[in-house]
Parts: structure tokens; C-alpha cells; sequence
């Protein structure tokens, strides 16, 4: 019987009181929310999942800001609702970027709070794989910002059993304000063909984003002509690309395009090809869209380009422009790339709401989808059925040393896809 | 493709990162071959080096910064001082971070398993790591182009695919100097016979008067020192740091130790150019998709022939 | 979970002690603890605490936990790429189950089409990383001590690149998704409504976390089994003294071959639940991170003692996932509540998100520099005695033995 000495018995009370520790912890927020209800005011909370541990954090945080900021505007009101916001972390310290256990737990966080009517995320393609069908039992929308990956709207452009494999119930819960990785590779494609080019070399960062996008552009390059002379995969945390830049010397392509974000080495990978005698042109998708990229590369940026979703965007004129602007008033630094996505991700949601006018999923859902003809930051745009941004126009940027000496990412032509 | 001067060019680029890898491995190798723990957090040291060198050389030359970004590609003359001074202070750094790290989160646990050591250095690589965040952030951030890229075999009039840069150049110069002066340190003065001492047998070496913690730290003082150097000559040669490098730096670097036969400075050596050859071999034959499994599958090989490492003694056996 | 070790009959040699208060104290916290587990689900329904689906992943890693450490805990072998046998069985299992598999072009209509069941691929997902486990182990086993670690950590690498990197056979960075569910009386985990005998229910995830339950029971009891057996007492032998075991006649291939699978083994069933419950699994979710950190849960808790390695992995997955999170929160709270509003802005300026890995790391080193033998040591000088010696004699015998850590060897400054 009592094989199990003291010390065995103790470590079964500390597990109790530790599990009853956590879980009085996890009462606090959930209190904390269903407190000021009542009166009349109803609340409908708008959560985002994004990954705030590690090197995301940048990128994210920025998008967590730009919500904010569209629903401080907005009063934190539509109609008789007050709104509140609270921003999920899908990554844990552990593993330091996004985890699918800690997605799951996002999304049944909000399928779980009858308050939570809108749900802005993911960040990452594979996320989302995670939640939409969690999502889309309860009619939740979602709004993502950031993904990019064609299989999770579009029939055809992933495996056989997607798009549909996301939504269980047969009725679409997902939209996304960025355009898919099956544009931009396109029109990173056509792009590399009006410069001239004949010849291509591909790199990717071996990520679901850059990997896809990369194969895409390989795609349309056969269709247009173009032909691809080599491709490697690389390690994004690797120390340098020489080998492949010899590669890429040895073959003398007229194009390099890169597919991948600035955090997994794009400025080096650029270095290391300049290094080593290339001297064509470098695309890239709007995964290096941003400052980090231009710093890192320093000079080598000049004359890279660049594709970006959306119209005004590139050269943050307009209502971009006064978005950065008054982005950097509340938050003193310069939005990052996916900001402003986040920013129009939060306006939809609340236009949304403020259509539908109840507080009720499945409404807010359809008033979602229901967007046509938006004007937001992003131009005049809408969802199509499969939840997708109406925007098919693409811009194309060039990295360019201004005149006191700052590189800026400027607007060269816009582009429309297929 | 398969042309002898590409196969020649790629033995250039796997020879120099072969000596940066070797002057990390060196660190792991000293410390595993004295107090036989796995210094995880080594790799994390090495990128505070090459963070603490942006920030000296940013510190130190402003308007260096500045004549480079007007594209003023020639090397201004005092920048030799600047980088000496930089290479100094990145020394100095990581010597005493090491020698710390030793002191507050390893000495305690010498004598006990091996395992607890194992999750400490986890923990302080995890805690280097997020001072790295704080200090440069997330992104890579861009190093200085100190180091003109000249192409040397130009230069002498012979037209071949084949190049040799002053980056090149500077990472043999930098590394051999320091990796053969540490060979001579460890093999002809008394501290390095200590040194010897103490990982041959640490009770014996106490009982032979040698002060063993001090030993000890004397090592990591040296394994801090090199990876600060090799922070800095990384920097200058790759142009970016990131705080993530020190991942797969240190992964690579734990390789080659252990590939050369740990504990053993000659097979750190060995090991750091195998490895940086055998990469830029996989990069450019195969796929650079493909380089982490054909390093890590020629170790798994290397290590089932020969248990003990290419140089290694019997070490393997002696657990 | 708590109920395993009263259902280990095996050992005979103990005198029975009678009750003292003290004991009978600690078996009603013992009960009390083990419904409040059972019931947790309910609880957590009843208080809407909203944790659960942080419990569920807490546990499947315990679980992993639990079988990393029969090969680094009994049988002392350094495994630094667990994750490996993890992705292999999650995959193993993504191979029978998912339409996106290769396999699934293969099975429907073949005479084999019943291998698409949930519960066959979950034992062939625990067969398949078994075997995993020995195929590694078989050649480089004869490798000792860090050198074998090293060979399992270019094995963790090298695993999740081949998953990448084989697109036509395991989708590469695409994944693979859906994953065949388990189910129970005709009711699939995870689908809502399901139909139980005639009443439509609406379970959400609680299947998930009772058949997690299920799954950490059975290896804890399995474990306990493994430990007391000849192997069990084969493995302490060899990690102990492997020459001496050597000569007391222990084929120490064959005996480390055994920790190496089943070790591996254990981690294919808990693979094979996590991508069930995700319905989706790539390769990034097997990277050296998760090894790293299943590792640090055994060690942490305490190396080879079972229960030490659960509250190891409690403690690092509820930081993780749940106090991390809610610690600047409560930093937040804790202004607010003195009133002062100085007080209040000071530590409403303090986040803690940009230092989740310090915060982290610092617990690793602080917790292994005052414990270095873990939180709970292995008491293997107990499972030899004859008698339950009173607690305070076993100690320091067992820092002499094992340890080592307590004695002055260095002269005190």
C-alpha cells in the first residue's frame, strides 16, 4: 500500500493547491469583465489573438495599437454598445512565437464569452487553421489582418479538402483585409516580367508565408514566361547566405524574388547577394514592406521592390498618411507594415456592428460579410463571398534614399491582378 | 555549375564561417572539456558581443556611420582604432558575462547532476536572449560596414568566378591569431596547465594546490573572451545581428565541438571547418532547405563510427 | 490521476504502518484532489474560470513529460530532441486519419480501410514512434552522456526539416489537416451536438480533457509498473553504475534500447491526441523549443520521481500559459489597490510582456540553484528499503549517494 512515502503525498498537495491556484487566478479577468454590465449598456467585446511573446511582438503590438486606436475614435461606442477590446496572445514564453494549443485556447476563450462578438486574427496562416473551424461553430467572425495563405477562402488555390475543411457548419465565419498570397506572388510575377526580366532565381524563408508565396510566383512565372533558373529554401535565423549567393552569380539571373519577412534575414539574404556580384533586381512580397527591412539592409535596399495590398498604401498618402500620423502621436513610433490592416480590420468590425445594430453573432457575422463598397484607409473595397478582400489591386514600391538621407519605401505603379 | 571555381568559391565562403564557428566552438569546447556542462547560454554570449560591438562602434564613429551611408567606401584611417577598441570592449564584455553566468548560475550546481547545469544554462540562454530583445529589439539590425569588400583575386589581375574578399582575409586574421594564441596559453603557461589540471581530474588538481573555482573561471573568462571576438568579427563580415543568433550559431558551434572530439581545441578547430564547408557545400550543391539535415545527419554518421569525435581521446567513453 | 499508486500491488516488502493523522489528513487531500480533478470540466462550466482549454495542452505535455523521463530519469540518458518522437507520432497518426494524407488515396475500400480509426492510429502512432525510438537508439546508444545527447538533438532538427522538406508525403509547412477525431458511443470529440443515448449534448472540449486524463493515468500507472520491474530496477542499475551493472549481468544495449522506445512510444499517443484536438499540425510545433521545455518539466520537478516531474510540468506550463499572461494583470491590480495614485501609475507602467523569457529563464535558474536536484528529488535509496524509514534518515544519505550537492568539497569562503 503505502509505497508512496510523505514527501510523494506533499507533492500531491502542492499540485492541488497549485492547480487551485491557477485556476482562482483565471476568476479575476472573467470578474473583472461581467462587472460593469447592466443598465441598459450592453457591452460587445471585440477580442484579438496575435502573437505577443517573442519576435512578433513587434509587429503585433503594432496591430493591437492600431485597433485601439480605431476604437478610442470610434468613443469605445457604436449605437448604445460599448465596446471593449482585449488583445489575446497566441504565443507562450516557452516557444516564443505562436503556439496551435494556445490558438485553440484563444478561440474557445471567445466562443466561451457571450459578450465577445468579433474576433481580429490571426497573425500567422497556421493559426488560423487552428481557430476558424472553432469559430465557425459559434458563428464568431473573424478578421484577419495578416493571413495570407489562398487555402484558407479560396477554392482550389490549397489542398483538395480546402477551403472547406475550416468550416464545419458550411456557412463562412472568416475575412481577411489583406489579399492573398496567390495575388501578390502573381503580381510579384508581372512585376519581375514589365522590369524586363527572362530569368528568375527564388529564394524562400521555408515558412508557410514565404514558402507560399514563393511557389506562386514560380507558378505564374511559367504561365507568363518567365523562366526560373534555381530556388532555395533558407533558415531565416542562419548567420549568412554567401553559398547561395554564389548560387545565384553562377546562374545569373535577371531577378531575384524573395519570398519571406524581414525577421527571417531578408535585408542579409539582399546583402549577401550584392556582396556577391548580383546586380538585377530584388522583389520582394509585402512580408518586407517595412522600416526594419530598410534598416537592416541600409544600403543595399535602394532600388528594391516591393508589392503591397491595397492602393493608397504604399506611400502612406491620404487617409494612410493621417492614420501614421495620428498612429504616431498616440503611440510615438512609426506603425509597422500590418498596422494599418489592423487598423481597418477594428473600422470594419465596428461598421459592422453599427449595421447589424444587435448584439448577436450570427448578424454581426453577415454585416461583415455584407461589407461592399467600404471606403477605408485601404481605398473603396468589400468582402467577396469567400471572405475575401475585394482589393486586387496591388501596389508596387521602390526603396529609395530621400533627401536627407532616410531610405523610404515609395509608390512606383500600381498593378492589378488577375 | 559544376565548374571547379564554383566548387572553389564555396570552399572560400565555408572556410571563413568555418573559422567564426570555430572561435564559438572553442568556448564550448574549453568549458565542457573542464567542467563537462553544455553551455547553452554560450551562443547567447556570442550575440551579446556582436550587439555589444554595434553599440561601441556606433558610440565611436558617428560620422563613420555616416561617410559609409554617403557611400564613402574608403576606410577611413582612425576606424582601425575604433575596431580595436570595439574588439577590446566586446572581449572585455563577454569575459565578464561568462565569468558571471559561471559564478551565479553554475558553480553551485558543479558537483551535483549533470543535469541540473543543462536547464540552468537553458535558463540563463533564455534570459541573455530577452536582454538581447531589449537591447536592439526584435529584427536584425544592421552592423557597420567597417570592413571594405574588396575582391583580392581582381586586384591581382587574374579574372576568375572565383573571389576572395578583405572579409575573407579578416576572418582568417582575426581567428588564427587568437585561436593559436590560446593553443600556446593553454599549452605553455601555468595557468593553461591548471587549466589541463582541473579537467583531468578536479580533486587531484585541488589536491595539487591549484586553486580549481578560480581555474575554472579563468575558463570561462577565455570562452566569454573569444566569443566576444567572434561577436564582433561576425558582425563585420555578415553586416547584420540579430538576437537570434546566437541559436543557431551556438547550435552549429556545439557541433563542431563535439564533431572534432570535445575538450580538444585542434578538433574544435577541425570540427568548425568541416562544418562551415560542409554547409556551404549543401547550400550550393543541394538546397539550403536541405543544410540542417546534412549537418546534423553527418554528425549522427560521424558520431556512430567514431563515438569519440574526429580528434577525441577517450572521452566519449568516460561520461 | 492521484489513484495510480494505490494500484501498484507489485511490491510486497512493506510493513504496513499504522494510520497516523497525519496520513489520514494527507488521503483526504489526496481524494479531495483527485475529484476536484475529475470534476473539473463542471467547475470550470459552473464558475466560468475558462481554463480548461489551458488544462488540456498542460496536460498532454505532463504526459510527454512523463515519458521523456523513463530515459533521462531512470534510465539517465540526455534526450534533447523528445520532440522528434512527438512529431513522428502526431504525424504517424495525421498519416492513417487524414484525408490529406497520402495514405488516404491508399486506404478507402483496401482491405485496410479500418486503420483510419482513431484509436487503431493512435496505437499505431505509439508503435510507429516506439519503433522511431529504437531505430535511433540501436546505433547510437553505445554513446554515452552528452555525445548521445548531441545525436538526439541533430535528430530533433533533423525530423521537423524532413517534414518540411518531403511536401508530396507530409504537406511540408502546409500541414496536415483534418485529423480523424476520437469518439465514443458513436460520438465524435469536439463536434457539438452529440447524440448519447438519445440526449443531445453539447461537451465542447471536455472529451479531450478526460481521455488527456485517461491517457496520463494509463502512463502513470504504466510508469510506476516499468519502474518496479526488472527493467525498471535494470534502468537504475545502469544509470547508477553501468559497469557494475555490466557485471551483475545487464546487457546494457538492449536494457537502454527499452527506456529509448518506450519512451518514444509514450510521446506517440500523447502526439496523436494533440493533433486530434488541433485537427491540424505542421512542423513548426515540434521544433527544439518543445523539447527544450519538456525537458526543463522533468528535470525541474525532479529527475526520475514521477510526481516531481508532474508538478515540474504543472508549474512550467501554468506559468507559461497561465500566470505569464495574467502576471502584469495583477501587478496592475495590485497599484490599484493601495490607492495611492503614484503607486498606482508606477506599477501600471510596469508590462511584463517584453519579459516573459527573462521572467522565465529567471525561475529556471533560481529554482535549479536552490534545488538542483529538482523541487521533488528521486528517492531511488527508498524503493530499495525494506521499511519506510521516517523521512529526516533519508536525508542525507541520499545527498551523500546521489547528490553530492550538500557536501563541502570546496573549502567555504
Amino acid at each position: 500500500m503505502n509505497q508512496i512515502a510523505p514527501k510523494s503525498r506533499r507533492s500531491l498537495l502542492k499540485t492541488a493547491t497549485a492547480v487551485a491556484g491557477a485556476v482562482a487566478g483565471s476568476t479575476l479577468p472573467s470578474l473583472a469583465s461581467a462587472a460593469p454590465a447592466g443598465q441598459g449598456v450592453e457591452i460587445i467585446k471585440i477580442v484579438s489573438s496575435l502573437p505577443l511573446t517573442g519576435p512578433s511582438y513587434g509587429q503585433s503590438i503594432s496591430v493591437v495599437n492600431a485597433i485601439r486606436l480605431a476604437i478610442e475614435e470610434a468613443g469605445r461606442k457604436v449605437g448604445n454598445f460599448v465596446i471593449e477590446y482585449e488583445a489575446l496572445d497566441d504565443a507562450t514564453a516557452a516557444a516564443a512565437k505562436w503556439m496551435a494549443e494556445k490558438e485553440a485556447e484563444n478561440a474557445n476563450k471567445a466562443l466561451n464569452d457571450p459578450d465577445t462578438m468579433v474576433y481580429i486574427g490571426t497573425m500567422n496562416s497556421g493559426a488560423a487553421k487552428v481557430s476558424i473551424p472553432i469559430l465557425n461553430q459559434a458563428n464568431l467572425v473573424m478578421i484577419s489582418p495578416a493571413n495570407t495563405y489562398p487555402g484558407l477562402t479560396k477554392p482550389g488555390k490549397g489542398e483538395a479538402n480546402e477551403p472547406d475543411v475550416y468550416y464545419p457548419s458550411g456557412v463562412r465565419n472568416y475575412t481577411r483585409v489583406v489579399p492573398a498570397d496567390d495575388l501578390q506572388g502573381a503580381v510579384g510575377a508581372n512585376w519581375a516580367k514589365k522590369l524586363g526580366a527572362k530569368t528568375a532565381y527564388v529564394i524562400d524563408d521555408t515558412e508557410l508565408y514565404g514558402k507560399g508565396i514563393a511557389d506562386v510566383f514560380v507558378a505564374s512565372a511559367d504561365k507568363i514566361g518567365m523562366k526560373v533558373v534555381g530556388r532555395s529554401g533558407i533558415d531565416g535565423k542562419a548567420s549568412d547566405y554567401r553559398a547561395v549567393a554564389t548560387n545565384v552569380r553562377a546562374l545569373k539571373p535577371d531577378v531575384v524574388y524573395f519570398g519571406g519577412i524581414s525577421d527571417n534575414n531578408a535585408a542579409k539574404v539582399l546583402k549577401d547577394l550584392r556582396d556577391g556580384g548580383f546586380e538585377g533586381n530584388f522583389i520582394g512580397p509585402d512580408g518586407i514592406f517595412d522600416t526594419t527591412f530598410l534598416k537592416t539592409a541600409g544600403d543595399a535596399a535602394e532600388g528594391v521592390y516591393c508589392t503591397f495590398g491595397g492602393v493608397a498604401v504604399s506611400s502612406y498618402e491620404g487617409s494612410a498618411k493621417e492614420f501614421a500620423e495620428k498612429y504616431k502621436a498616440a503611440y510615438h513610433a512609426d506603425p509597422e507594415a500590418y498596422a494599418i490592416y489592423g487598423y481597418e480590420a477594428a473600422k470594419v468590425a465596428l461598421a459592422a456592428i453599427a449595421a447589424a445594430g444587435v448584439k448577436d453573432r450570427t448578424k454581426i457575422r453577415d454585416a461583415v460579410f455584407a461589407t461592399k463598397d467600404y471606403k477605408g484607409i485601404l481605398g473603396t473595397w468589400g468582402f467577396d463571398a469567400n471572405g475575401d478582400t475585394s482589393v486586387t489591386t496591388m501596389s508596387v514600391s521602390i526603396a529609395k534614399r530621400l533627401d536627407d538621407g532616410t531610405l523610404s519605401w515609395e509608390k512606383v505603379e500600381i498593378l492589378t491582378a488577375g | 555549375m559544376l565548374t571547379f571555381e564554383y566548387f572553389l568559391q564555396q570552399l572560400v565562403t565555408g572556410l571563413a564561417n568555418g573559422m567564426l564557428i570555430t572561435l564559438v566552438a572553442i568556448g564550448y569546447t574549453l568549458v565542457y572539456g573542464i567542467v563537462e556542462i553544455i553551455n547553452f547560454a554560450h551562443g547567447d554570449v556570442f550575440m551579446l558581443g556582436a550587439f555589444s560591438s554595434v553599440t561601441t562602434l556606433q558610440a565611436l564613429g558617428a560620422q563613420a556611420v555616416k561617410r559609409v551611408a554617403n557611400k564613402d567606401q574608403s576606410p577611413i584611417p582612425e576606424t582601425y582604432l575604433w575596431l580595436l577598441i570595439a574588439l577590446v570592449t566586446s572581449m572585455v564584455f563577454c569575459a565578464t558575462l561568462n565569468v558571471l553566468i559561471e559564478r551565479l548560475a553554475y558553480r553551485r550546481l558543479r558537483r551535483g547532476s549533470r543535469m541540473a547545469p543543462l536547464i540552468s544554462a537553458i535558463g540563463v540562454s533564455f534570459i541573455l536572449q530577452n536582454v538581447g530583445i531589449y537591447w536592439k529589439g526584435v529584427s536584425p539590425v544592421n552592423f557597420p560596414r567597417y570592413i571594405p569588400q574588396i575582391d583580392l583575386v581582381k586586384a591581382m589581375g587574374i579574372d576568375s568566378f572565383v573571389r576572395v574578399t578583405t572579409k575573407d582575409v579578416f576572418v582568417l586574421i582575426v581567428t588564427v591569431p587568437l585561436v593559436i594564441a590560446l593553443t600556446l596559453f593553454i599549452q605553455r603557461t601555468k595557468l593553461g596547465k591548471a587549466m589541463r589540471a582541473t579537467a583531468q581530474d578536479r580533486d587531484a588538481a585541488q589536491l595539487m594546490g591549484i586553486d580549481t573555482n578560480r581555474t575554472i573561471a579563468l575558463t570561462f573568462l577565455l570562452g566569454g573572451a573569444l566569443a566576444g571576438a567572434a561577436g564582433l568579427v561576425s558582425g563585420l563580415y555578415n553586416n547584420t545581428a540579430g538576437f537570434q543568433m546566437g541559436f543557431s550559431y551556438g547550435l552549429n558551434s556545439f557541433t563542431a565541438a563535439v564533431l572534432g572530439g570535445i575538450g580538444n581545441l585542434n578538433g574544435a578547430m577541425l570540427g568548425g571547418v568541416f562544418i562551415g564547408i560542409l554547409a556551404a557545400m549543401s547550400d550550393g550543391y543541394l538546397d539550403a532547405r536541405w543544410t540542417p539535415v546534412v549537418i546534423f545527419g553527418t554528425l549522427n554518421l560521424v558520431l556512430i563510427i567514431r563515438p569519440s569525435g574526429i580528434l577525441g581521446q577517450d572521452l566519449a567513453e568516460r561520461a | 490521476m492521484q489513484t495510480a499508486p494505490r494500484m501498484t500491488p507489485g511490491r510486497r516488502a512493506y510493513v504496513e504502518v499504522p494510520a497516523d493523522p497525519q496520513q489520514t489528513r494527507n488521503r483526504i487531500l489526496q481524494a479531495i484532489a483527485v475529484a476536484f480533478i475529475v470534476a473539473y470540466p463542471f467547475l470550470d462550466l459552473l464558475f466560468g474560470w475558462q481554463a480548461l482549454l489551458a488544462f488540456i495542452p498542460m496536460m498532454l505535455m505532463i504526459t510527454l513529460a512523463l515519458g521523456l523521463n523513463i530515459v533521462v530519469g531512470y534510465a539517465g540518458l540526455l534526450d534533447l530532441g523528445y520532440a522528434a518522437f512527438y512529431a513522428i507520432g502526431a504525424y504517424a497518426a495525421a498519416f492513417f486519419t487524414s484525408p490529406n494524407s497520402p495514405l488516404a488515396r491508399v486506404l478507402p475500400g483496401s482491405p485496410f480501410a479500418w486503420m483510419q480509426d482513431f484509436w487503431v492510429a493512435m496505437i499505431m502512432a505509439v508503435l510507429v514512434s516506439g519503433f522511431a525510438g529504437a531505430l535511433l537508439g540501436a546505433p547510437t546508444l553505445r554513446l554515452r552522456g552528452d555525445y548521445l545527447a548531441l545525436v538526439t538533438l541533430g535528430f530533433g532538427e533533423i525530423v521537423p526539416r524532413l517534414i518540411k522538406n518531403l511536401e508530396p508525403w507530409t504537406k511540408g509547412v502546409k500541414g496536415m489537416n483534418p485529423i480523424g477525431r476520437p469518439y465514443l458511443f458513436g460520438c465524435q470529440f469536439g463536434v457539438d451536438p452529440c447524440e448519447i443515448l438519445g440526449m443531445k449534448l453539447k461537451l465542447g472540449m471536455i472529451p479531450y480533457y478526460y481521455l488527456t486524463l485517461v491517457i496520463g493515468a494509463i502512463s502513470i500507472f504504466a510508469i510506476i509498473r516499468l519502474r518496479n520491474s526488472r527493467l525498471g530496477r535494470a534502468w537504475a542499475a545502469i544509470r547508477d553504475d553501468e559497469i557494475a551493472a555490466q557485471g551483475m549481468g545487464i546487457n546494457p544495449v538492449t536494457t537502454k534500447l527499452w527506456a529509448f522506445s518506450l519512451g518514444a512510444s509514450f510521446s506517440g499517443a500523447t502526439g496523436a491526441i494533440f493533433g486530434a484536438y488541433l485537427q491540424t499540425i505542421s512542423p513548426d510545433q515540434f521544433e527544439y523549443s518543445t523539447s527544450v521545455i519538456v525537458l526543463c518539466m522533468v528535470i525541474l520537478g525532479g529527475t526520475g520521481n514521477i510526481w516531481g516531474v508532474m508538478l515540474g510540468g504543472l508549474l512550467i506550463q501554468s506559468f507559461d500559459r497561465i500566470f505569464a499572461e495574467r502576471l502584469t494583470g495583477w501587478i496592475h491590480k495590485a497599484g490599484a489597490l493601495t490607492g495611492d495614485p503614484t503607486i498606482t501609475a508606477a506599477f501600471n507602467s510596469f508590462d511584463l510582456l517584453k519579459s516573459r523569457l527573462l521572467v522565465f529563464g529567471l525561475c529556471l535558474v533560481l529554482i535549479m540553484n536552490l534545488r538542483p536536484q529538482g523541487i521533488l528529488p528521486n528517492r531511488k535509496r527508498r524503493e530499495t528499503a525494506l521499511t519506510d524509514l521516517p523521512e529526516e534518515d533519508l536525508v542525507p544519505e541520499e545527498s551523500v549517494l546521489i547528490a553530492g550537492a550538500d557536501v563541502p568539497t570546496e573549502k567555504p569562503r
